[in-house]
């Protein structure tokens, strides 16, 4: 590089350290609770229940890929549950009508796909908050899934069909697998393409982006659509690891997809974050989980760290952007 | 006569920048005084200083003869200075009477006791000659009748002193009328009126007497009476050094006309604007803030819709209906505020370098990372971005760092035509020649610049030709290497007739 570099002032490079340090914080955090584990605990390292750990996280951490950029964009997507849910409707409904595995994964992934069309034309076109927006579309989707299921569990008779989730192949399922390459798309979707430099932009000053030729609008709906397909891929692989589908208005996925994502350091301001961050924030959450139940603690308590933990990792995102940006 | 306030040496730094040098000056109690001076001059600090928003570095401001500390607008509140902001401050869902007393409700033992403050309001309204529904919501209201509820809070508060800052910029002309009769009208009740203008009718008409700045430094402090507009014109302007600027831009005799707007419209915000501008030329905008000059700027652009008028590029029929559509015919912009508007504060330079021209380095939207980072390391080369490399996030940069960066945006792939809206706002001296010396070197490569300036003598300083605004139109274009600063102010501020018959020669 032929630029020169002028020493910045004191302030300037401890303030950037500062950032720095908090810049991989959650990985260090997460390296400390695996350490703490292994050496408190005899079954923690074991095949088994890394196994059984990354498997746990797979659809969490396949949705959360996507709602990572969701996030980055500046918005919110409140109806990866619904849509989880209505995807493995649509698959357990197409399986047991058609006896194709391939239909049956494919139209729960084009089912979340229309459904993430339907939220970002919502957000991006009528121009309604995100948040809102999907949380109303949420309930409409919920809806759906009553009136498809007919109210009722739909089982799925053969059950060779569970070999596509539960199936394994060198060491880890194949929804850990799916995970893997999941994540590695979204990755390279990101920090490679022309896609993911207008996301960066549109999330982080919406104005600027628009006036450097950005279509913030495509930019948006194209992230919802990617967030839907990603929550309909996991909802099929959902149905195909519990043999069965059944509707409810239930939004618990979404808040452990949000919450991966959030503890990762992607700020829910837009603009910043990694899917990495996201993988390392749902272990992190995993490893918690499994520390309780290797040693038996009260799964209240477990509630009470969780909480804490959220707001700990939104308290250090304000205070890095307070102390790093505010030039 | 008793001066109200009084400031003695009072000195403000912003940064490297002296907004205030060692002001002095004296208000009487129940006049009105105003401030003028161009943009930067200072007014505007000094009103803040005075409001308390401001605190000096050196010197003092006394009250009734007291030195007093103004730490913030709430000291100077209890001094009994106030001030109605450019940028109201009001709730907008709350009604007026909720406004005017925000803060300190009349209470009785905690509970609100409406009653009182009815006739509180009743009261000072009637004092004040203020006429105001205290039931309507703040956000129902015109932006002259909020300036009155600001006022009228000032009032609630024993306010002696109210300072304004622009009150009349944001108005009508029937409007502005209306707010100085009864600024007139406050006076009478013992108010102190200061108020920072660049209307020089309006202050020669109202203000009793003026104080006049220039580059922080107070020209000269007396009546009004013995001022007039060319007086007060000088006064603002000066006697101007000749200013660090390159050698203008040498427009070929064949120049082709990159740029025509032919009556040119957008309702509300400008009318029948037609100008060109050729290849290698650099024409300014001038006038005003708010004399329409960004709002065509962002039409050529297609960030906004033109509502009538044609527009043409390089001969062709050319209607962007969004910037990406701009930037495809080969137009770039350096929009006016340079964060908001232009950078993503928390990406490295070279995200914001290249944002536009991503599709020229990528394949099938896959971004060539290394070809990226070679064009635009050059790119920041030829702007002499030094401090920082291309990975340092924007928010790391001096200003002028972050406004090179916004030129060497349009130094990959460089555009036919570049609007430069204030191209050098909050930049230091140094840097501004070099922004300078970019833009004519970018010109004498041929493109067509359109620049924005509301600092005259970079307007003066820069330009082949100058096209002046006012009130949302072209009132008037000067030869850039022969125009004088009172020619384009008389323009600005539509002068007398003596100056409007010059004008239409120059229009011939």
């Amino acid at each position: 590089m032929t630029t020169t570099v002028v020493s910045p002032d004191e302030r300037t490079s401890s303030r950037f350290r500062l950032a720095g340090l908090a810049h991989y914080g959650v990985v260090w955090t997460t390296l400390g609770l695996f350490v703490l584990l292994w050496l408190t605990s005899d079954v923690f390292l074991t095949g088994a229940n890394l196994r059984n750990i990354v498997d746990q996280q797979s659809l969490i951490v396949i949705a959360g890929s996507a709602m990572t950029l969701t996030l980055i964009s500046g918005n919110f997507d409140i109806s990866v549950s619904a849509t989880l849910i209505n995807s493995s409707i649509a698959t357990a409904l197409v399986f047991n009508a058609t006896g194709s595995a391939v239909a049956a994964m494919a139209v729960g992934l084009a089912v979340g796909a229309a459904f993430g069309m339907v939220n970002g034309l919502v957000v991006a076109r009528l121009n309604i908050n995100s948040f809102i927006a999907t949380l109303s579309t949420s309930f409409v989707f919920f809806g759906i899934g009553f009136l498809l299921s007919d109210r009722s569990i739909i089982r799925i008779t053969d059950r060779d069909f569970s070999d596509i989730a539960r199936g394994r192949d060198l060491i880890l399922t194949n929804a850990s697998w799916v995970a893997v390459v999941v994540v590695l798309v979204f990755w390279f979707l990101l920090d490679r393409t022309r896609f993911g430099r207008h996301l960066f932009a549109a999330g982080g000053n919406p104005e600027a982006a628009r006036l450097g030729g950005v279509r913030v609008e495509r930019v948006v709906i194209t992230t919802f659509v990617l967030t839907g397909a990603a929550a309909g891929l996991a909802g099929a692989f959902l149905a195909s690891r519990t043999l069965t589908a059944q509707p409810s208005d239930d939004f618990s996925f979404v808040f452990s997809v949000l919450t991966a994502v959030i503890i990762g350091g992607t700020s829910i301001a837009g603009g910043e974050g990694a899917v990495w961050r996201t993988v390392v924030g749902a272990f992190f959450i995993a490893l918690l989980t499994n520390g309780f139940n290797i040693h038996q603690i009260d799964p209240i308590i477990q509630r009470l760290v969780q909480g804490s933990v959220i707001l700990a990792a939104v308290a250090a995102d304000n205070w890095s952007r307070n102390r790093g940006r505010s030039t | 006569m008793s001066s109200i306030i009084e400031c003695r040496g009072l000195t403000k730094r912003f940064g490297g920048t002296v907004a205030l040098d060692s002001v002095t000056a004296a208000v009487t109690a129940g006049t009105v005084h105003a401030l003028v001076g161009e943009n930067g001059a200072g007014k505007s600090t000094l009103g803040k200083v005075l409001a308390g928003v401001h605190q000096p570095d050196d010197g003092g401001v006394f009250v009734d003869g007291q030195q007093v500390q103004l730490r913030s607008p709430r000291d100077a509140l209890s001094m009994g200075i106030a001030m109605v902001a450019q940028e109201l401050s009001l709730v907008p869902a709350r009604s007026v009477m909720d406004n005017v007393f925000l803060g300190q409700e009349p209470t009785r033992r905690g509970v609100l006791d409406t009653g009182r403050a009815r006739r509180r309001f009743t009261e000072l309204a009637t004092r004040y000659e203020i006429d105001l529904d205290p039931t309507v919501r703040v956000d129902s209201l015109s932006v002259a009748q909020q300036q009155r509820v600001e006022i009228l809070r000032g009032l609630a508060r024993d306010a002696r002193v109210l300072i304004m800052d622009e009150p009349t910029a944001r108005l009508s002309r029937t409007e502005s009328d209306a707010l100085l009769t009864s600024l007139k009208a406050l006076t009478e009740q013992g108010v102190t009126v200061v108020y920072v203008s660049h209307f020089l009718d309006e202050v020669l008409e109202l203000s009793d007497n003026v104080t006049v700045m220039r580059n922080g430094q107070v020209i000269r402090s007396g009546p009004t009476a013995d001022e007039d507009r060319t007086s007060l014109v000088e006064g603002i302007t000066g006697s101007r050094m000749d200013a660090a600027y390159p050698a203008r831009a040498t427009v070929a005799d064949d120049a082709t006309v990159v740029l025509r707007l032919n009556n040119l419209s957008r309702s509300g915000e400008f009318e029948d604007v037609s100008l060109e501008v050729k290849a290698g030329e650099i024409v300014t905008l001038a006038g005003l803030v708010g004399s329409g000059r960004t709002e065509v700027a962002r039409v050529v652009f297609g960030a906004n819709e033109s509502s009538s008028g044609t527009m043409e590029l390089a001969g062709r029929p050319y209607k962007p209906s969004a910037p990406h559509q701009a930037i495809a015919a080969d137009v770039g912009m350096i929009p006016e505020s340079r964060r908001t508007e232009g950078l993503l504060m928390q990406r490295p330079v070279s995200d914001n370098v290249s944002l536009p021209h991503l599709r020229r380095f990528s394949k099938t939207g896959v971004v060539d990372g290394t070809r990226e980072r070679r064009e635009v390391s050059t790119a920041t080369d030829n702007v002499q971005l030094t401090g920082a490399t291309i990975a340092t996030p924007m928010f790391g940069l001096s200003g002028g760092n972050q406004q090179k960066s916004l030129f060497a945006r349009w130094m990959i792939d460089p555009p036919k035509l570049l609007l430069a809206d204030e191209p050098t706002r909050g930049v230091d001296v140094g840097s501004k020649r070099a922004i300078y010396d970019l833009m004519v070197e970018m010109a004498e490569q041929g493109m067509a610049i359109l620049a924005i300036s509301s600092e005259i003598d970079e307007v003066l300083g820069i330009s082949n030709r100058i096209i002046v605004m006012r009130e949302g139109r072209v009132v008037g274009e000067l030869d850039g290497a022969s125009a004088t600063d009172s020619e384009l102010m008389a323009l600005a501020f539509g002068l007398d007739e003596a100056t409007q018959g010059d004008r239409e020669s120059l229009n011939e």
